[in-house]
This record gives structure tokens, C-alpha cells and sequence, in this order.
């Protein structure tokens, strides 16, 4: 399944489907529809793991909107002093007054997401809400303004649409749980 | 919200300090002459330049009564500070003695600008275009009239570093540089008071004024992770009660290691031993129950442990 030559990980079964995703995409779709209709609706997602899901959600949406993208830099040496976080991709759209949807692959403690909104933030958007695919309610260390989950998930080491390790696994139509080697 | 007191040298740039907050803040800027234009009414032929000129005069009654020109002055800047804060707006007080008046005041913040000598000569020679002795005259006259009103209306020494929160040396610091110090310390300071009142109609106990010294490396890391996403954060600044013995005394407390003020939430780390995961999450069950509204949480260390592994391999 995409990953059969890296012996650290074996898939352990496939959480969701891709007949699961694309229904549950779908009702996302309609629910955002119907909140943001006549709405300016800008919908960014997080890349690289919201890629699939944000290109199938928007066009769920049936609404005119802005599809936009931002990124992150690895984080190096994340124990020590020298660690950061870096935005290596800006949004390209003007955010000043807008609907903004940040679309997430997966939230666990939110920490990723609360930088995100506190850059966007700076742009005086008119309102900004999340979507993400997968959420896991029990790791969730602060309260950010989630309106949309497509998927609540637990402690397990996931991989496909969109989500990866070290970059591999990203491409798997389902989403599955793996077992980490080493 | 904030009412800043601004007391300042001359050729310190405190003058320039406080109109480039007020325009920062958008705010009023009450100096002496606003007050003298708009404190005492309409003030007989002579008063104005005699308030000017001499500390002595504020002591005068005003004719037909026994209130003095310094209670008019300490009673209109209270009046105009009570309506700012009960309005959540900002207001700058430059000289006029606010940080006596207003001293100890935790929603004041009283701030002292000064430079050296030369460096307060050099600036006056220049702006007054004069020689460095008549401008060295200048400064000292302008001392000792800024000395003498604190000392004549409040008996206080403007020297004295308790009379301020911060002194501000413009040496080698700019107008910007020093605004952006001021406007810190007043982000600071507006969430200390927020937590202060918050403690106030509780049974909890603040410890903001005690320094950030973590108990252990994973708060230090832990700390640091909140750096790397620009989540401010708090180190135990409360303490909640949970249990007390049939004389009040209290006998069980929980200080949660971290408080994130933008997302009202605190956190706990139980990452050195599991032992007391248990004892932790009672007493977090008994702070729910005790202090309904509070968001707090716990940080397992199996969590910390996969939060540092998913920074550097997964996102999180």
C-alpha cells in the first residue's frame, strides 16, 4: 500500500475508507455552503497534509470562494533553544474583512493551528474558523475555534490523504493506522 | 487599559515619549498645560503665569474657599482617571506629580525619563539653538522647577527610583524604542490585572510577582515549545484552594504549571513521575467543580513525549 518497502512502519487497518471520506467531505461541503452563503469566503489550507482534503472539500462548497494555501518549515532541533517555526508559504490573497476557512489535514494539541490563526490574524480578516479533517478531542490543549470535524480520532499513528511520515504516505486514498518500529 | 504617568527630565525626550503614545494609543495626553487650561476654570489676570512659574502658588486657596489649586489638581486627574478606567480607555499624564498621586496603583504604570547630562545639554543646545553653557543653565533651572513641585505639593524627591515602575535612560534609546517598552509592559500588565480580579472574587491566590523559576526541564521545554508557536503563556500564577479543614484553614491547593491567557486555559504537566496522575486529576475534577468556568488541562507525559516526536516528524 504505497509503503510495503519502508520496514519501519506496517499498517496495522484502514480507519476510514475512501467511499467514508468522500460522503463525509461531501456533507462538510453542504454544511459550509449553507453557513457562508453570501458570505467572502476564503478557504486556505495547511500544506502539505490538507492538499487532498482541500482540494476535494472546496469543490464541495457550492459558493464562489478563494482557494488559498500556507506552509510550514520543519522544525529543527525542536528540544534545544534554536527551534522554531517558520511560515515557508504565505497566503497570497488579501484576508482584510474576509470569511476565513483555515482547512487542517489533522489537529491533535492545536498548537500548529493557534500559530496559524494568530499570523492571519495580522491580515484583520472578518472572521476565521477551522475545518479539519481529523480531530482528537483528547489532546486538545486550547480552545480554538473549530467549526467543522470531519473525523475525531484517538491516540494512533495515522497516514494517507494527506498525512505522511517524513514526507511518504501522503498519497494513500485511505486514511490508516500504523505501527511505528523504531 | 492603562493610565501611564510619564515624569521626565528636561532634554530627556519625555515630552516626545508621551505624544508619540498618545498617538500610539489613541489617547488623551494631559500635561500641564491642559491642565491649567482646563482644571481651575477661568483663572484671574496673573494666575496662569504665577501657576507657571511658582510650586508655592498651587498651595494658594482660591478666593471664597479653603481648596487650594494642588487639591483641584489631584481631584480633577483622579476624576479624569476613574472615568478612563471605568470606560477601558487609556489616558498619559506627563509631569504634574501622577506618579505620587497615583503610586502603588496596580492599574497605573509610572514611568521616569531621564538621560545624562550631556546628553540632555547636547539635545537643548540644539533645539533651542544656544551655546552648550546657556543650554547647560537651561537644564538646571529646568531640574530644579521639576524638583521643587514634587517636593513643595507632595514632599516626595523626584529622584526617587520607588516612585516608578521602569526609568527609562534615552542615552541610547530611541522615542520608538522606548514606546515599544512601554507598550509591552502595558500588554503585561493588562492581563496581570485581569488576573488579579479574576483571584479577587475567588478563594485563589495570585503569584505573578514571583519570578519563572520551573521546577523542572520539561516545563523549561514545555515553555519553550509555547515560545516556538508565539502562544503566550503564564507560569503558575494561581494557586486554587480545593480543600479546607473545619477552621477554613486550607488544606489541599492546585496550582496549575501554566496559564495561556489568549485561550483563558491552564495546563498541567505531569510528565516527570505518573504516580501522581491520579492525585492530579482529582484535584483538577475538584477545580472544575470549585471554580465552575475554569478551563484546565492536563499534559500526560506520554502527550509531551509525542508532541516533541510529532514536531519533528509529523505536524501537530
Amino acid at each position: 500500500m504505497f509503503i510495503e518497502e519502508d520496514a519501519d512502519i506496517k499498517v496495522t487497518k484502514v480507519v476510514y475508507d475512501e467511499e467514508t471520506i468522500k460522503n463525509r467531505v461531501l456533507e462538510l461541503g453542504k454544511k459550509i455552503t449553507e453557513d457562508y452563503k453570501g458570505k467572502d469566503l476564503v478557504m486556505i489550507g495547511v500544506i502539505n497534509g490538507a492538499l487532498y482534503f482541500l482540494s476535494d472539500l472546496t469543490r464541495a462548497v457550492e459558493l464562489p470562494l478563494f482557494v488559498d494555501t500556507i506552509g510550514f518549515a520543519n522544525i529543527p532541533d525542536t528540544t534545544t533553544k534554536t527551534g522554531r517555526v517558520k511560515i515557508t508559504k504565505d497566503v497570497d490573497a488579501d484576508l482584510e474583512g474576509k470569511d476565513v476557512l483555515i482547512v487542517e489535514d489533522v489537529i491533535r494539541t492545536g498548537l500548529t493551528t493557534a500559530y496559524l490563526i494568530s499570523n492571519l490574524e495580522l491580515q484583520h480578516p472578518g472572521s476565521i474558523k477551522v475545518c479539519t479533517m481529523l480531530l482528537n478531542p483528547d489532546r486538545l490543549l486550547l480552545n480554538l475555534p473549530i467549526e467543522y470535524t470531519g473525523f475525531e480520532i484517538n491516540d494512533s499513528w495515522l497516514l494517507g490523504y494527506g498525512l505522511d511520515r517524513k514526507g511518504i504516505g501522503r498519497n494513500i486514498p485511505s486514511i490508516v493506522s500504523v505501527d511505528i518500529q523504531s | 487599559m492603562a493610565i501611564i504617568t510619564i515624569s521626565r527630565q528636561i532634554g530627556s525626550l519625555g515630552d516626545e515619549l508621551a505624544s508619540y503614545l498618545a498617538d500610539k494609543l489613541n489617547c488623551g495626553l494631559i500635561s500641564r498645560g491642559f491642565a491649567l487650561d482646563n482644571f481651575f476654570g477661568e483663572l484671574p489676570d496673573g494666575v496662569r503665569d504665577r501657576l507657571n512659574e511658582s510650586a508655592k502658588f498651587f498651595m494658594t486657596p482660591l478666593k471664597g474657599s479653603g481648596v487650594t489649586y494642588k487639591d483641584i489638581l489631584i481631584e480633577k486627574l483622579e476624576e479624569i482617571c476613574n472615568d478612563k478606567r471605568r470606560e477601558g480607555e487609556n489616558v498619559i499624564i506627563l509631569g504634574l506629580g501622577g506618579s505620587v498621586i497615583f503610586g502603588n496603583d496596580p492599574y497605573v504604570i509610572n514611568i521616569r525619563v531621564r538621560a545624562s547630562d550631556k546628553t540632555r545639554i547636547g539635545r537643548i543646545s540644539k533645539r533651542y539653538n544656544v551655546d552648550l553653557l546657556e543650554a547647560e543653565q537651561i537644564v538646571t533651572i529646568g531640574d530644579r522647577k521639576h524638583k521643587r513641585f514634587v517636593s513643595t505639593l507632595f514632599e516626595q524627591d523626584l529622584n526617587d527610583a520607588s516612585l516608578y515602575d521602569i526609568t527609562l535612560n534615552t542615552d541610547n534609546m530611541s522615542v520608538n524604542e522606548c514606546g515599544a517598552v512601554i507598550l509591552s509592559l502595558m500588554k503585561e500588565r493588562d492581563l496581570s490585572n485581569r488576573i488579579r480580579e479574576e483571584v479577587k472574587e475567588s478563594s485563589a491566590v495570585d503569584h505573578q510577582s514571583e519570578a519563572t523559576v520551573f521546577k523542572n526541564d520539561t516545563e523549561a521545554e514545555f515553555a519553550h515549545i509555547l515560545d516556538m508557536y508565539k502562544i503566550e503563556w503564564k507560569y503558575e500564577p494561581k494557586t486554587f484552594p480545593i480543600e479546607w479543614d473545619s477552621e477554613g484553614n486550607v488544606k489541599m491547593a492546585f496550582s496549575p504549571d501554566f496559564y495561556l491567557p489568549k485561550y483563558d486555559t491552564y495546563l498541567e504537566l505531569t510528565t516527570m513521575d505518573q504516580r501522581y496522575v491520579t492525585t492530579k486529576n482529582k484535584k483538577l475534577r475538584m477545580v472544575r467543580e470549585l471554580y465552575p468556568g475554569t478551563n484546565i488541562r492536563i499534559v500526560y507525559k506520554k502527550d509531551f513525549a509525542e508532541l516533541v516526536e510529532r514536531l519533528k516528524q509529523f505536524d501537530v
